[in-house]
């Protein structure tokens, strides 16, 4: 075939005879690199997104587990002073049940005088029934 | 109860109360905050520069000797920074002065509000003057001192020093007590005026009672925490304590009444309300804790009367079980049951019920909010509020309001204050010696308006409830613990006061009858007829009923005697009954309206030796001869009875009176009422019996007759007992004088005759009681 002089030119025609400065090879493989770089670009996109959102949910988890640490710790030392609280408590009851006792042991005591003097005023009517 | 509320931020430091219902609040975060108790509110006073921290407020006194003063408008603040400041109810500083080297600890006013005194972490101890100017350094010792407390009549102060505790007079000259009180560090301290107790708390986690001559009345068992506030209420009834999540009410006697175990940190400084029915108390953890009494209990006879709330009160009738509720306006401050009516006092009104009806009570307002106490007799009751002592028939009609000179009311209490149908008896502060009477129907002063004066210092006294106003009697017990009994009503004549009891804490009357019971050492006393004392006194020992005293252990205290039973509180706190036979008081009914005839059969009945020698006593004094001879003959007093057969044998009124008189050691009286009726020599023939020569004498040469009669008598005395005549008027009138027994006994032998004949004339005219 003889060369084109045109293409020699750097001239060619297209499909529709329109003039054309590229080759129209290349300037389709040009477009489809274009395409093909669009493509890659938007893909890239994606997956920097997709990493992004994965760290943030590490770091989420990451901050969730922390917390949940310290909570575990907390706990541990809640745990170990319910006893100390407890002795406290007990403490503050002990308290309060003296403090009943002893307001038992009055009324103990008021009840036996009462018993006494009850007793004593039996007695005493047995007595003037008895003389009457 | 007790009711916290938080709004601090820091610990608080200090609390107190400037009306009933407002309590100032001052923390660690530089605020002072008002609450208002009815509203519930809570407000920001003020809020102190960033270097003020404050240690201890104390509101300027309300009342200055009994005057109400407008309102007291500032307190005094001390700080951390060594400076006390002078505060306005606004929370302005007025005057902020440089006191100490070192934190302030504390500052209070004294009761007339003239001085300030101050205590210091260098441990000085300073006055200042109301406007803040330095009087004096009063001490100066090497440990800070945490606490100071004014003497009840601001002559003296209390503070601590270590472990120590030392009351210190003002007077420079006056020598100051001290004396180890506790293990550890003294924390708190307070003085009670209306009691004189002293009440410290300290690190050694124990509180302990004192008398203000530092000997130990009480001595709490060691708490968890150290003790960090101690607080008495203004009447001296109760106390409050405050320690790590602890509120404790305890009885001036030390026992507990309640304990609160809030969640408030350690409780730094309480303060009782003027009133003394609500606490605030100020708590480390930034809370202010406001607690009031409840569940106080009355009982009479076949009621029993508990506030269940602040405004609230259960009436039970033990009988039936029937409850009433009593619902009040406002808060209960005082009560009272006795004598068939419960009288309450709340903060604006006063409230009669009767115990037969307790819907619809007798109201009438008070002039004066807080009553610090009422006395019930059987016809009025008494109200002592800030202003005076005024006396109410249960009609609500103000029957009286006495008063003397230098009377301080606040200090009033049941056992300086007596009331009875027709007398009050207030013993005097300044002077404890006296005792002021007074009419309870004029409230103008008994007699001669001079009051009763006693050898001693008086701690307690009471009058007996029955019978006519003329013979009423006082008991009073002074310091040496000794028990006397005087007349109230004394016509003219000098006071005899009769001991008759010692070693004796605490009396008595009973409410029906006048019966006195007392416990005497580790005896429980019931004295059947005390007056007996006036008519014989060897008859006294006989009329007493003594019971061992073990059961109401040691130091008890007598809270009343109704009907025949007396009830006594215990220094534990429990209370133990007693009973006494019925009989004395059966006799006293019967006697009291001249039924001698059933007093006798009652008697025979009992049997009971000091129920004849009461009888004897009774019948003596009123003159009854037959019952009394009866009466003396039971008890084997011969010598009494023979006497009393001469007595009635005798002709005339007049000397028979003289001799019943006689009989009961009034030899003046005796002597009066023979030269009145104009028996001279019968006047005479009294000294002469009772060898009592020098009168009889002097009777003899004033009336011009009978003087060979005394020298004959004398000298009869003088050979039998083989003396010679020492009294030189003797010598001087047996020198003129011829000694002729047969001149001698022919003329006593007329005037008897005289006496005769006049005695029967007069018995024509009048029928003579005596001789029936």
């Amino acid at each position: 075939m003889a060369k084109d002089p045109l293409a020699d030119a750097g001239l060619h025609f297209d499909e529709l005879n329109k003039l054309r400065v590229l080759d129209p090879d290349v300037s389709q493989k040009t477009t489809e690199l274009k395409e093909e770089c669009k493509d890659f670009v938007d893909k890239i996109g994606q997956f920097q997104k997709i990493v992004g959102g994965l760290i943030e949910m590490v770091d989420e988890l990451a901050k969730e587990a922390e917390k949940e640490k310290m909570k575990a710790i907390g706990a541990r030392n809640l745990l170990k002073s319910v006893a100390k609280q407890r002795e406290a408590q007990q403490q503050q009851l002990q308290a309060l049940i003296a403090e009943k006792r002893m307001q038992l042991e009055r009324y103990r005591i008021e009840y036996e005088a009462l018993s006494k003097v009850e007793a004593e005023q039996n007695e005493f009517i047995d007595q003037f029934m008895l003389q009457k | 109860m007790v009711a916290t509320s938080c709004a601090h931020k820091e610990l608080v430091s200090c609390v107190g109360w400037i009306t009933a219902d407002e309590v100032y609040s001052c923390s660690e975060d530089h605020q002072i905050l008002k609450w208002n108790l009815l509203t519930n509110e809570t407000s920001v006073v003020v809020k102190l520069q960033e270097d003020i921290y404050p240690i201890d407020l104390h509101w300027f006194p309300k009342t200055v000797a009994g005057k109400k003063q407008a309102l007291a408008e500032i307190f005094a603040l001390t700080s951390t920074d060594g400076k006390f400041h002078l505060l306005s109810k606004t929370g302005r500083i007025e005057k902020s002065v440089e006191a100490h080297r070192g934190a302030v600890l504390a500052s209070r006013w004294n009761y007339d509000g003239t001085a300030l005194i101050t205590a210091g972490e260098d441990g000085q101890i300073k006055i200042w003057s109301k406007s803040g100017m330095l009087r004096s350094t009063l001490a100066q010792q090497g440990s800070p001192v945490y606490s100071v407390a004014w003497g009840p009549d601001s002559d003296r102060i209390l503070y601590t020093f270590g472990r120590q505790l030392v009351i210190k007079p003002l007077q420079p000259s006056s020598k100051s007590l001290q004396w180890k009180a506790h293990d550890g560090i003294i924390l708190k301290v307070d003085w009670n005026s209306v009691n004189d107790l002293i009440l410290s708390g300290g690190e050694d986690c124990k509180y302990k009672v004192w008398d203000s001559y530092g000997r130990p009345l009480y001595s709490s068992s060691p708490h968890d925490y150290p003790i960090t506030s101690v607080a008495w209420a203004p009447d001296g009834e109760v106390f409050a304590m405050g320690s790590f999540n602890t509120l404790r009410l305890c009885d001036k006697t030390g026992w507990s009444y309640a304990l609160e175990k809030p969640n408030t940190g350690s409780v730094f400084s309480l303060a009782w309300s003027a009133d003394g029915t609500q606490l605030a108390g100020a708590c480390g953890n930034g809370q202010v804790i406001f607690a009031h009494i409840v569940e106080q209990r009355w009982e009479w006879k076949n009621f029993e009367i508990t506030l269940t709330k602040r405004r609230t009160m259960q009436v039970r009738n033990v009988l039936n079980d029937a409850v009433d509720t009593l619902e009040f306006r406002d808060r209960v401050i005082k009560a009272s049951l006795s004598h068939g009516h419960l009288v309450v006092a709340t903060a604006l009104q006063c409230l009669v019920y009767s115990t037969k009806n307790w819907n619809t009570p007798l109201i009438f307002d008070l002039k004066e909010g807080t009553v610090s106490l009422i006395l019930q007799a059987e016809r009025h009751f008494l109200l002592v509020d800030g202003g005076g002592i005024y006396v109410y028939s249960y009609e609500g009609r103000l029957v009286s309001a006495p008063k003397f000179p230098g009377m301080r009311t606040d200090i009033l209490n049941a056992q300086t204050v007596s009331l009875s149908n027709d007398t009050i008896a207030v013993r005097d502060k300044t002077d404890e010696k006296v005792v002021y009477l007074f009419d309870a129907q004029t409230g103008k002063p008994i007699g001669d308006g001079k009051p009763l004066t006693h050898k001693m210092e008086v701690m307690e006294i009471a009058l007996d409830q029955c019978g006519a106003s003329k013979d009423r009697k006082i008991a009073l017990i002074d310091k040496n613990n000794d028990l006397y009994l005087t007349s109230v009503r004394r016509l003219g004549r000098e006071q005899s006061m009769h001991k008759i009891g010692s070693m004796v804490h605490t009396m008595a009357w009973n409410d029906s009858a006048n019966i006195l019971c007392g416990i005497q050492d580790n005896q429980f006393t019931v004295w059947y007829y005390p007056s007996a004392v006036f008519v014989d006194k060897d008859l006294l020992p006989n009329t007493l009923f003594t019971k061992d005293a073990s059961e109401f252990s040691s130091a008890p205290h007598i809270l009343n005697y109704t009907g025949t039973q007396v009830t006594v509180r215990r220094a534990d706190g429990s209370l133990v009954y007693s009973g006494v036979p019925p009989y004395p008081t059966m006799l006293h009914e019967y006697t009291g309206s001249a039924r001698w005839e059933e007093a006798l059969h009652l008697c025979r009945f009992a049997k009971d030796q000091a129920l004849w020698a009461c009888l004897a006593g009774m019948a003596m004094a009123n003159r009854e001869l037959n019952t009394a001879e009866t009466a003396y003959a039971a008890i084997r007093e011969v010598d009494k009875v023979q006497y009393i057969k001469f007595i009635k044998d005798l002709p005339s009124k007049e000397s028979s009176l003289a001799h019943i008189l006689l009989f009961s050691g009034q030899v003046q009286e005796a002597e009066a009422t023979l030269l009145q009726a104009g028996l001279i020599y019968q006047a005479i023939q009294i000294h002469i019996d009772l060898f009592n020569w020098d009168r009889a004498l002097e009777l003899a040469v004033k009336h011009k007759t009978h003087v060979d009669t005394v020298l004959a008598h004398r000298q009869k005395f003088l050979q039998d007992f083989g003396k010679e005549e020492t009294n030189k008027r003797f010598l001087q009138y047996s020198e003129g004088v011829e000694v002729d027994w047969e001149k001698i006994q022919s003329k006593i032998e007329m005037e008897l005759a005289k006496e005769r004949e006049r005695a029967a004339n007069s018995s024509v005219r009048s029928s003579v009681a005596s001789h029936r």
